[in-house]
């Protein structure tokens, strides 16, 4: 490990701030899908061309224009509704970004937050909040995520407080393994010293030390996130309709696979492949640049 | 050692009963298992004679009580939609979700192993970009999806393989597949890192000092090494699988553990979801404790650590 | 997991005589055949293997009918393994089976059954009265404290002979009896007693065209034909039900050649079973009709108070068009709230869509454009038919919000009287219209938001009514005032669809009038058998 560590720190120290945007393995292409999803995002409205919730049912299953059939009115086709494809697929890079992103915000806040306490206050605050993070690392995550939908009811919002809580403990052990050899670093020892309160050396002195294994963690999950919210979706409980987020298209759409409108899976599922790939390869990227440590997730 | 196992046991057993409140407690909020044994507008008497039938007319605290002493007993109640005990429809699954597991890890590490050393021995070329961007689409694909996918081209299209069910090998090769693509991105990186971490050891570059051969140095020397850790995340991924299998048992019909627990969340079967996720979460306990007490043998100071 | 909402099973439609003949219910049943096998008869023997790729999972809790739940699927497998005394047969809806006449005292406190001779069980053991009588007293499923309550007792006269005697007269005995519980399913006494209630559900035994060979749960039921049938000897000797959660999955699998019939294949695989040589399709319509409710038509603030508004809405669902497209046409579109296949069921005037009337009805109501109408409530299952009718309500200017809810928290939701705006619900419970309305409409009800003080009255009226054209007369006027003051906006009767395939001659879908599965089993052919 010590040799691809000092070559990357080497690579970090060089004169030019910029200059690993010119490395080899710097992830370019992922960040520019993530960057035109998000851009996508922002001006959904202004870029789909029709509304992605009301469709006709006279137009439905109208193939992409290069197909026999398909019109230049739908670029990407309708679906079972007779929904523009194309508008709900840029509608829908909303509705996943904003999931995705806010899941593992949440998760990440929730998990850093009791990873950090955990670990810096041990004694019962420890055992407690390790014991549950124990037991909610052992409940299957997708059923458990059934339960709260089914406790919640499905809407956006709660699909981000169902994935947050299944996916925070992921957080919270490894922020808290983190602040177990921190606690014992020279820094820390001399802001005790100083008289800093407990909450004051966590937040000034811990909190930055783990933010980057948490954004590590955080690029990889979104990915996790992304799928889990797809699969949420094929078992029922996902982003309700019409709300059009990019997993809820691909299990309304699975129906059509078998038919020939493959146009249907096909688009939100490339749609979702990139995402997810983009946030792993960039992932992949900071785990080896920022937190060397981390290399086994 | 002997202290730290008996520590690890107690920390164990309390994560259980944690578990087991959790998911009694959680269950029961999901709503009233009548609901799905009768048509909306059954009568008040037929719904209260259901909700007599299986003791939810008892306190809460009741309900915890006696179902914490049966299982103590070796007894997880009675399932509300089959009618039959737990424990048996859990046995009559788990061989399913075991083989299943079993030959998805198989692609699992297949796919994992030789990628994440090509990933680590030849950074940049062409087979590492290849080789990483295939295990990572195995997690960018929502495996209903590849399922489908799948039975749509060698079912449908191909005829070469049954579309579902179970019973022979060629109806296990899709879900297998589906199932252990997802963990092979995983179980790469893990391999790519923990083979650099054992390439740059002192051993290794003696190794080449001594001017054996760059194959022999990699295939036999680091790969015994590096292949320790993925083992175990392998083990411990095996036990994850018969848990996470829903999806793919779903789209094949395959009969496991996972879709016994889909089902139980469904019907608000609450001793099927409470006996599946305890056993299940037992499993994951009973492995990260071997796990723990393996590296404490294998490394004494973790012994001192909590 | 939607299994118990593809439709209720079939309910009596008009009153068939108390008394039949002998000769009578032969004629019938022959009539019910001639007009159902169009494909040519069969040879005597049981011949090859059906299977039947089903979309639930199959408990044993099915094998037993003294534990019938009030859902219909546990019929799938009861049509096959047991047999009644009376069950809906196709034509006859009560059709004679184990018992082959029935009679009723003109005071409405005694009912006969005379046995049909020569009857037996898989083992051999002849179906007798001893088991008439122990089944009713072991019934515990749905409706078994009704029962209990107004039956006092039953004798036997002798093994051929049963008499129920009933403390009051209760016009719905024969409904209950036949069709709306278990209770009239037949179970072997020797036998129950002798292997225990779960040493039933491991190897039941019954009167069905179909013995009991293995079970796996969660993967198949294997069953073989019972040669000695009473009907007929069942066309296929072996029928395997396999389990296939996943609804394209099914479709693979009949394309494949794997099932020979998939139940439910739904809009778009539908479509692609329709398109495929070989493969056929068959939709028959179950009896839960889908309506629009509007929980607020009590309150005098709300939009909705206005009968103007709620017809407006009524007359904005496009029925026809989303019937195309959502189930190929098969469904029934409908303008009633209960089920047309039930004892008393009035006919309504057909629906329909005229989306200016509704604009202008909405305009006369005090909303020229339109207005907002809150959330559109529905169970999750069916949240493409909420959002093709949402559009409709768009398009006249009832501006509402889908809110689809999981089929859990949606009726308990709506049994607690939780959900404003507008509901989409439906039932396919058992009973008859007089039960339906109890739920849906009278004061009290589980899923009554509010109450109209005529409507309990004729209520009350009916429950007492002894003579049957008077108590038609007050179920009519009661569901022409549901009707008149637009208390649900009908949508449709769900058509259950499902492929068939090649291998099959005779699939038995629709045979017996609002029933959705194959059944009777002893009618299923396969071709060259």
């Amino acid at each position: 490990m010590s040799t691809t560590t000092e070559t990357s720190l080497l690579a970090a120290q060089l004169p030019s701030r910029f200059s690993f945007v010119r490395s080899r393995d710097f992830p370019l292409i992922p960040l520019l899908i993530l960057g035109i999803i998000a851009f996508v995002a922002v001006f959904a409205d202004l870029l789909a061309p029709h509304d992605p919730q009301v469709g006709s049912l006279a137009a439905r299953f109208h193939p992409p224009f290069w197909l026999a059939g398909g019109s230049t009115d739908y670029l990407l086709g309708t679906d079972q509704l007779g929904r523009d494809v194309l508008s709900r697929l840029i509608f829908g890079a909303r509705v996943s970004m904003v999931v995705g992103f806010t899941a593992v915000i949440f998760a990440g806040v929730v998990g850093t937050t009791l990873g950090i306490i955990s670990g810096y206050l041990g004694g019962w605050v420890d055992q407690v909040i390790m014991r549950v993070v124990d037991a909610w690392l052992a409940l299957p995550a997708l059923s458990f995520a059934i339960f709260l939908a089914a406790i919640v009811g499905p809407s956006e919002m709660n699909i981000v407080i169902i994935l947050g809580l299944v996916f925070w403990t992921r957080y919270a052990r490894i922020v808290r393994g983190e602040v177990l050899s921190l606690k014992e670093r020279e820094f820390v020892r001399l802001a005790i010293v100083a008289g800093c309160s407990k909450w004051t050396i966590m937040r000034r002195h811990i909190l930055p030390n783990v933010v980057n294994s948490a954004i590590v963690l955080a690029s990889l999950m979104l990915g996790v996130v992304i799928i889990a919210e797809a699969s949420l979706s094929f078992l029922g409980v996902g982003v309700p309709p019409p709300k059009p987020a990019w997993g809820v298209m691909l299990s309304d759409g699975k129906q059509g696979l078998m038919v020939g409108y493959w146009w249907l899976t096909v688009f939100p599922g490339c749609c979702i492949m990139l995402m997810v790939l983009s946030s792993n390869l960039l992932g992949d990227w900071l785990r080896v640049k920022l937190d060397p440590q981390l290399r086994q997730l | 050692m002997k202290q730290f196992i008996i520590r690890r046991l107690g920390y164990s057993l309390i994560s259980l009963i944690v578990l087991s409140l959790t998911i009694f407690f959680f269950v029961r909020v999901t709503g009233d298992p009548a609901t799905l044994l009768v048509e909306p507008g059954a009568s008040e008497a037929d719904i209260a004679a259901i909700h007599h039938q299986f003791g939810l007319d008892r306190p809460l605290v009741v309900q915890y009580l006696l179902f914490m002493a049966n299982l103590a007993r070796g007894d997880l109640g009675q399932s509300f939609y089959y009618q039959m005990p737990v424990s048996e429809l859990y046995l009559s699954r788990l061989p399913n979700s075991l083989l299943l597991a079993a030959v998805a890890m198989s692609f699992s590490l297949l796919i994992g192993i030789p990628t994440g050393i090509l990933a680590a021995v030849r950074v940049g070329s062409f087979w590492d970009s290849a080789g990483k961007l295939f295990a990572l689409l195995g997690l960018s694909l929502p495996s209903f999806f590849v399922g489908l996918l799948m039975i749509l081209f060698f079912s449908v299209y191909l005829g070469w393989l049954p579309s579902s069910g179970s019973g022979t090998a060629l109806h296990l090769i899709m879900p297998a597949f589906a199932l252990g693509w997802y963990f092979a991105a995983a179980h790469m990186r893990l391999m790519r890192s923990s083979m650099l971490e054992v390439l740059g050891s002192e051993y290794i570059k003696l190794a080449r000092l001594k001017g054996l051969p760059q194959a022999l140095v990699i295939g036999k020397h680091a790969l015994k090494n590096a292949l320790t850790p993925v083992l175990t995340l392998a083990g411990i991924n095996l036990v994850l699988m018969i848990n996470v299998a829903v999806i793919v048992e779903t789209v094949f019909a395959w009969p496991g553990v996972g879709r016994l627990l889909y089902e139980g969340v469904s019907f608000r079967d609450f001793p099927v979801v409470q006996g599946v996720v305890i056993l299940g979460g037992a499993m994951i306990v009973v492995v990260n404790l071997l796990v723990d007490i393996l590296y404490a043998v294998i490394d004494p100071r973790i012994r001192l650590e909590t | 997991m939607t299994a118990s909402f593809d439709g209720g099973p079939t309910n009596p439609r008009r009153g068939r005589p108390l008394r039949a003949t002998r000769r009578d219910v032969l004629g019938l049943a022959a009539l019910g055949l001639a007009g159902a096998t169009a494909t040519p008869v069969h040879a005597a023997a049981p011949a090859g293997q059906l299977t039947i790729g089903v979309h639930i999972s199959l408990a044993p809790t099915w094998f037993d009918p003294a534990e019938t739940a009030g859902i219909i699927t546990p019929f799938l497998v009861m049509y096959a393994l047991h047999d009644a005394m009376l069950k809906p047969l196709p034509g006859q809806n009560p059709g004679p089976c184990l018992a082959e006449s029935w009679t009723a005292s003109p005071d409405g406190l005694t009912y006969d059954f005379v046995l049909r001779p020569g009857v037996t069980f898989h083992n051999g053991d002849p179906v007798t009265a001893e088991d008439v009588k122990f089944s009713f007293e072991r019934y515990r499923g749905t409706e078994h404290a009704t029962m209990k309550e107004r039956v006092a007792s039953v004798d036997i006269a002798d093994p051929r002979h049963v008499r129920f005697n009933l403390k009051a007269p209760w016009p719905d005995f024969v409904t209950f009896y036949s069709s709306a519980t278990g209770a009239g399913w037949i179970v072997p006494k020797q036998y129950v007693e002798k292997v225990g209630d779960d040493g039933f559900k491991r190897a039941p035994i019954g009167a069905g065209p179909y013995k009991f060979v293995s079970f796996t749960p969660g993967v198949e039921l294997v069953l073989e034909a019972h040669d000695q049938y009473w009907r007929k000897t069942p066309g296929v000797k072996r029928i395997v039900m396999r389990v296939i959660p996943d609804e394209s999955t099914r479709l693979a699998a009949l394309k494949r050649g794997e099932v020979d019939i998939a139940l439910s294949i739904r809009a778009e695989l539908a479509e692609e079973v329709q398109r495929t040589p070989g493969l056929t399709l068959q939709a028959p319509v179950g009896s839960a009709p889908y309506w629009m409710y509007f929980p607020e038509q009590w309150d005098p603030k709300s939009p909705w108070h206005d009968v103007r508004v709620r017809r407006a809405a009524a007359l904005a669902i496009d029925g026809k068009t989303i019937n195309q497209a959502l189930t190929l046409g098969f469904s029934h579109l409908t303008n009633s709230a209960f089920p047309e296949n039930f004892e008393y069921y009035w006919q309504p005037p057909p629906p329909v869509y005229d989306p200016e009337q509704a604009r202008h009805i909405l305009a006369e109501a005090g909303f020229p454009s339109g207005f907002d109408a809150g959330s559109y409530t529905c169970d999750i299952a069916y949240a493409n038919l909420g959002e093709a009718v949402l559009n409709n309500l768009v398009a006249v200017g009832i501006r509402a919000r889908l809110r689809p809810l999981e089929r859990v928290s949606f009726f308990a939701g709506f049994g607690d009287k939780k959900f404003r705006n507008i509901i989409q619900g439906a039932s396919g419970a058992f009973g008859n219209l007089a039960t339906r309305l109890e739920a849906f409409v009278v004061k009290g009800g589980t899923y009554a938001y509010g109450n109209y003080p005529e409507l309990d009255e004729l209520f009350a009226r009916q429950a007492t009514e002894l003579d049957r054209a008077k108590r038609e007369e007050l179920l009519f006027k009661m569901q022409q005032i549901v009707h008149e003051k637009a208390i649900y906006a009908p949508i449709w009767q769900l058509a259950f669809i499902c492929g068939v395939g090649p291998r099959v001659a005779q699939s038995s879908f629709g045979l017996i009038k609002g029933f959705v599965y194959p059944a009777p089993y002893e009618e299923l052919t396969l071709k060259g058998a």
